[in-house]
């Protein structure tokens, strides 16, 4: 909303030492932001009143002329028409068919910007020759000065006619025209919640609160004194009806004959010009000032169109109305309407219709200021899409006696504008006066809130400011419980003024704002924040994820990447198939998404993850990329907050893709098997573990050979998480014991989904896994081993084996007698007397050397005595020991 | 005799020096005291002489052969501390090889910066899911039933939950303040707690709007808190995040939640506020509302409005990153794109 200073000053009078900047700084603090200060004269700089002495043909040109033209120069330097010296006139080139000697014009001088024709940038304008003839400058048309609005023309050749003003020649256009005016640009985000400042006076009035100055009064109309003088027949006839009081809680018609289609004075078209909106007529423009004084809006009919009385009532289902901006309307029963005998003439607060406007031809008017119910007129307004001045205002909640002030001001105008104008009709229908709110406040707790001390006069002086009304010493009859409940005295009793009573201010925290704000928000103290300790702060739960993604970005080297939960469809189809997306497949779905094919929320972070490889991979061929977040699926509503609450099921889940070339598959494999492996032990949780059960179990995404599934591992079975205690790789021995649940899976995005996400000659090793599945240990649960007494000795060794042969079965053979502790307890069972102590994978190999259908494979031996150094027979004799009891049950054989 | 012994050491002398490598050295060492030697021949010659000279020339001679022992051996060492030598010109610019390389998503790491700092304050880490119903996101907070944001298509309702009322109408959260609703109908008062998480808004998109954005919110319940504190807690969170002193104002703002409410502003770090084109040349930033919990937000968590006050804030996290590492478009957040993402390890 655009606010004149000048306009302003009808109302306030600023002191001197307020700056602009200050007064747009308190005004943001205190009331609305201040986002821009626009100093309209600026647009005129160097332009300035001249007097066309002489008009001559240009030589040279038929269209134009050379004029003589004096700007104010004076040859003492002053520009100053009163200055004593000799004038200086300029010699000024024009092509105005208007020109004429003793015009006065509008001279842009050389170094002033101007648009030619109106059109494009600003060009700056120079000492120029124009065929020949030099030109100080240029006489102005409307448009090329940006004032079209305010001097039309209907010949594009037409200069703006100034010889009105009372102006000499050399005084500063912008002063002339009374241009001469700040602009104050508030956002009307920061309005929504006060219908009291969408006009001037309102403002006005916030700027008198934070500086104290005193607000001029705007009284009412006086209808007595008025109506008194309208025949009492005329009286009688002219009837405003009220069907829907709810909708309308009031509606002050009044009918006015005599009037003629002028154009305002200057001076007002000139006002809501500046504040942007653009002059029309006399009585439009009223309508259009007086809301942006009070923020009231009104509106004029034609009284000779109008048939008989005015009715507002809600309209019939499908009826007819023609807009005043030719928009054709087909109403429902829930939009309100003013009508007269016959049909709607206006929609209620949003606007006018077609039949019953001003035209030139109008003689009699009839002005309604009224009051419409905000949500009413904001559903109306949203339903066809109408946007207005009058319905900005209205949805915020305006007071139905602003309209007092707002007829007061539009009388005002009407006579001054129609001195020979005669009332001929009023009807003010107000079936619900408006309830000022009561408010009790107590002043310690007033005090305790604002964090300081703070008299009663002070406090009495801040509200009335805004229009309070405050009282102490309650003990007034009608607030007598108030009083009996305060014994002390305590209680202050504080009356809101009407245009604060629409739901803008009715419980005592209002009053803290209204009085903190009055006093200046950096008026207060900083306050220290105290606490008192209780517990330390222990949230496993939330810590669990931080832990995942720090894990996996820190130790994995995996990039965490951030996606919308909204996915599109052929990824969902492409890896879940596209019965997914038929079925649904418990995804929950968006009533208004951001895209068709975008409806489904994700209930896997996997397609979202495939779209973000194929954009990557066309720019970088090997990544790994993760992301944490929630999943969403269209079952197993409930909540633990609220009985009458149920939401959907929704999980903490992380994915994560590995990506190389295509024929990297086993080591995107290994890396991303590695990284859940070890999950357990870096992120603090229950060990989980990986297996592939039955091929039912195979996601559809999956490759049919690589693909795991990951589950928490049975805890009864695996006590004191052993699996990785002497640093060997033994974790695998976890896969003969029975698993927990699946909670995730591990895989290698197959070919063919790879295809559906537009992916080609990459290996993508895809993992999810679901967060709230995993259990956070308490605490640390690795614990210490003795580091051992006499030395380890790794023993690498390589084995030929059938291509078919699997390492989990080469591991467990060779460990079959394994040694499981070291120092702490003695060796038992199968363990007696063997001196292994680790057998661990080294690489697998197939190619040159190796005969097909045959793998080499380099497994390392940790070897190794609690009781002494091994001699290097001991050492050669268990290795020995070892391969051959691996070649003879898996049919291996040493290579050479 | 004794000239020539000095003749032989003179040679081996010079023999040694000029040893450059160890198999040269070998060379020379069997040169000088190997079987067929110079030093073995020498001393061959000794039956032949003077029976008179032969205990000195004895002497002499083997003297000489440890001589040539002693400086073969400081030879050897010198030949092997040279090879292992590194050479001078090795190129101390090759870069370093870099560490194992992942990231967290900025607007994570700016999460968790926050989370640290509010930890070293007592605050509690919550956590709401996304999917909420109106009865947290708008009934809890004192949206008043025709506020426009419920009826709007701002939001992002589910289908099929989208015309219930209260807690049977589902939507994506619009805004975080629901949960500090669920946390203090959970818990005890007093309550000092963040909860980061996702939003949604249906708009448009474009380089400073997103569809679903990152916000963090804190809030303070106890018997005794004014707004001051709360500024207090604004500045001292900025001024860790930016690792500077930056000005902090509140100023009015209205949010159905809050009462009084703020709009809460930081000073341009960018001019320093003298003003400038990102801070549409005002020296200050709006990064978040604020303000004390309005008493209708405070009675659905179950407390007494009369007895408890508090602080809220709500934090924009992309903007604040934005900020922070000076980025220019919202949608790189989402964008999934390493080359982006990377520049953040």
């Amino acid at each position: 909303m655009k606010i004149s200073l000048n306009w302003i000053k009808d109302y306030i009078t600023l002191p001197q030492d307020i700056t602009l900047s200050k007064l747009a700084y308190d005004l943001t603090m205190s009331t609305v932001e201040v986002e821009e200060i626009h100093d309209l004269s600026l647009q005129f700089e160097d332009m300035a009143v001249g007097v066309v002495r002489e008009v001559l043909p240009h030589p040279d040109a038929d269209k134009l002329v050379v004029c003589t033209v004096d700007v104010g120069d004076r040859d003492g330097g002053g520009t100053d028409a009163c200055d004593a010296g000799e004038a200086i006139l300029r010699q000024i080139v024009c092509g105005g068919i208007n020109v004429a000697e003793g015009m006065k014009v509008a001279v842009a001088r050389p170094g002033s910007k101007v648009r030619w024709h109106g059109e494009g940038d600003l060009v700056e304008l120079k000492k120029v020759k124009v065929r020949g003839v030099e030109s100080y400058g240029m006489i102005c048309s409307s448009s090329e000065i940006g004032l079209f609005d305010l001097f039309p023309y209907t010949d594009e050749a037409t200069i703006m006619d100034i010889s009105e003003f009372e102006a000499n020649a050399g005084t500063p256009l912008a002063k002339a025209l009374g241009l001469d005016d700040i602009i104050l640009e508030i956002d009307n985000k920061s309005l929504t919640n006060r219908p009291d400042l969408w006009g001037h006076y309102g403002i006005a009035r916030e700027i008198s609160a934070i500086y104290g100055l005193e607000l001029k009064e705007i009284s009412p109309y006086d209808a007595r004194a008025k109506t008194d003088l309208i025949p009492k027949s005329n009286r009688e006839a002219f009837q405003i009806t009220i069907a829907d009081p709810e909708l309308c809680p009031r509606y002050i018609g009044i009918r006015i004959e005599g009037i003629s289609i002028n154009p305002a004075p200057f001076h007002i078209q000139s006002r809501i010009w500046r504040v942007g909106m653009r002059p029309i007529n006399a009585i439009v423009d009223i309508t259009n000032y007086v809301m942006l004084a009070t923020g009231q809006p009104t509106h004029a009919f034609d009284a000779d169109i109008v048939s008989g009385n005015i009715n507002i009532r809600r309209a019939k289902d499908k009826e007819d109305l023609l807009l005043l901006d030719k928009t054709k309307l087909s109403l429902t029963p829930d939009d309100l309407v003013i009508a007269d005998e016959k049909e709607a003439i206006a929609l209620a607060g949003v606007m006018g219709g077609e039949k019953d406007s001003i035209l030139q031809s109008t003689k009699n008017v009839i002005l309604e200021v009224a009051n419409f119910n905000a949500l009413s007129v904001r559903r109306t307004s949203m339903r066809f899409d109408v946007r207005t001045g009058a319905a900005t205002r209205f949805e915020k909640g305006i007071d139905p006696e602003r309209a007092d002030i707002a007829l007061s001001v539009a009388m005002d105008m009407f006579s001054a504008f129609f001195p020979n104008m005669e009332v001929t009709g009023y009807h003010d229908n107000y079936p619900n006066k408006l309830q000022q709110k009561e408010i009790f406040v107590s002043h310690s707790w007033l005090e305790k809130r604002l964090g300081m001390k703070m008299s009663r006069d002070y406090i009495t002086r801040l509200l009335e400011r805004l229009g309070f009304e405050v009282s102490f010493d309650l003990n007034v009859p009608d607030c007598a419980n108030a009083a009996a409940a305060d014994p002390g005295g305590d209680l202050m009793r504080v009356l809101t003024p009407t245009w604060r009573s629409t739901g803008d201010v009715g419980i005592p925290d209002d009053i803290v704002e209204e009085v903190a704000r009055i006093h200046g928000l950096e008026n207060f103290e900083p306050a220290p924040i105290v606490t008192a300790f209780s517990r330390a702060i222990n949230q496993p739960e939330i810590e669990i994820d931080r832990k995942i993604r720090e894990y996996l970005a820190f130790r994995c080297g995996m990039n965490e990447i951030y996606s919308y939960p909204w996915v599109a469809d052929e990824y969902i189809s492409a890896v879940f198939g596209s019965e997914a997306l038929i079925s649904g497949a418990d995804m929950l779905k968006m009533s208004s998404p951001p895209a068709p094919n975008e409806r489904f929320l994700r209930s896997s972070l996997l397609p979202g993850l495939c779209k973000a490889v194929s954009d990557n991979l066309r720019f970088i061929g090997e990544f790994a990329i993760f992301e944490s977040a929630q999943v969403f699926f269209d079952r197993d509503y409930s909540s633990v907050y609220d009985k009458r609450e149920s939401l959907p099921l929704q999980r903490r889940h992380v994915a994560g893709a590995f990506v190389a070339e295509r024929d990297k598959y086993g080591d995107v494999f290994r890396r991303a098997k590695g990284a859940i492996e070890a999950m357990s032990r870096n992120i603090h949780i229950e060990p989980i573990i990986l297996r592939q059960c039955d091929s039912s179990a195979k996601p559809f995404w999956a490759d049919d050979t690589i693909w795991q599934t990951i589950t928490t591992s049975d805890p009864a079975s695996n006590p004191t998480n052993n699996a990785v205690k002497d640093g060997g790789d033994l974790a695998a021995d976890n896969a003969n014991i029975s698993g927990g649940s699946a909670i995730g899976m591990l895989g290698l995005l197959s070919q063919k989904a790879a295809q559906g996400c537009g992916i080609k000659n990459a290996a993508v090793l895809l993992f999810e896994l679901d967060i709230d599945a995993l259990s956070p240990l308490l605490s640390r649960t690795n614990t210490f081993s003795h580091i051992p007494e006499y030395p380890m000795t790794e023993y690498d060794v390589s084995l030929l084996f059938d291509s078919s042969v699997k390492w989990e079965d080469i591991h467990n053979t060779a460990c079959a007698n394994r040694s499981s502790h070291m120092g702490k307890s003695a060796p038992q069972g199968s363990g007696q007397g063997s001196n292994l102590r680790g057998v661990s994978f080294v690489e697998e190999y197939k190619g040159k050397q190796i005969p097909d259908g045959k793998k080499s494979v380099t497994i390392r031996l940790l070897i190794g005595s609690p009781k002494k150094t091994l001699t290097s027979e001991e050492i050669e004799s268990q290795a020995g020991a070892t391969v051959k009891r691996l070649c003879k049950a898996l049919g291996g054989e040493l290579r050479a | 005799m004794k000239e020539k012994l000095e003749q032989i050491f003179a040679d081996g002398q010079a023999r040694i020096e000029n040893a450059l490598s160890a198999s040269a050295l070998a060379d020379v060492k069997a040169y000088l005291l190997g079987k067929q030697g110079a030093i073995t021949e020498a001393l061959k010659e000794i039956p032949k002489l003077d029976a008179s000279l032969r205990a000195e020339i004895g002497r002499a001679a083997n003297d000489l052969k440890n001589k040539f022992t002693e400086l073969i051996d400081a030879k050897r060492e010198e030949i092997s501390l040279k090879a292992a030598e590194i050479p001078s010109d090795f190129d101390l610019t090759i870069p370093g090889a870099p560490p194992v390389s992942g990231a967290l998503h900025p607007i994570t790491q700016m999460c968790y910066d926050l989370n640290d700092t509010f930890r070293s304050m007592g605050f509690e880490i919550f956590e709401e899911s996304d999917i909420t119903s109106e009865l947290y996101a708008f009934d809890n907070l004192n949206f008043p039933p025709d506020h426009p944001a419920r009826e709007s298509m701002d939001t992002y309702w589910i289908a099929g939950h989208e015309h219930g009322r209260g807690g049977e109408r589902l939507c994506l959260r619009p805004h975080l303040t629901g949960a500090s609703v669920r946390y203090m109908q959970t818990r005890k008062p007093p309550y000092r707690f963040v909860y980061p998480g996702r939003a949604y808004r249906n708009e448009a998109t474009d380089a400073r709007h997103e569809r679903a954005f990152f916000q963090y919110e804190a809030l303070i319940v106890d018997r005794d808190f004014t707004f001051s504190s709360g500024k207090v807690m604004i500045k001292s969170i900025l001024s860790k995040i930016f690792g500077r002193d930056v000005p902090v104002r509140m100023r009015i703002g209205f949010f159905p939640f809050v009462e009084p409410g703020f709009e809460i502003d930081m000073g341009c770090l960018v001019c320093g506020g003298a003003g400038c084109s990102v801070c549409k040349h005002v020296g200050w930033i709006e990064i978040m509302p604020g303000g004390t919990p309005h008493p209708n937000v405070l009675r659905a968590a179950g407390l007494d409005p009369d007895e408890y006050t508090g602080f809220y804030v709500n934090i924009g996290l992309d903007r604040l990153t934005m900020m922070r590492c000076e980025i220019d478009d919202v949608r790189l957040f989402r964008g999934g794109d390493l080359r982006f993402l990377r520049q953040f390890c």
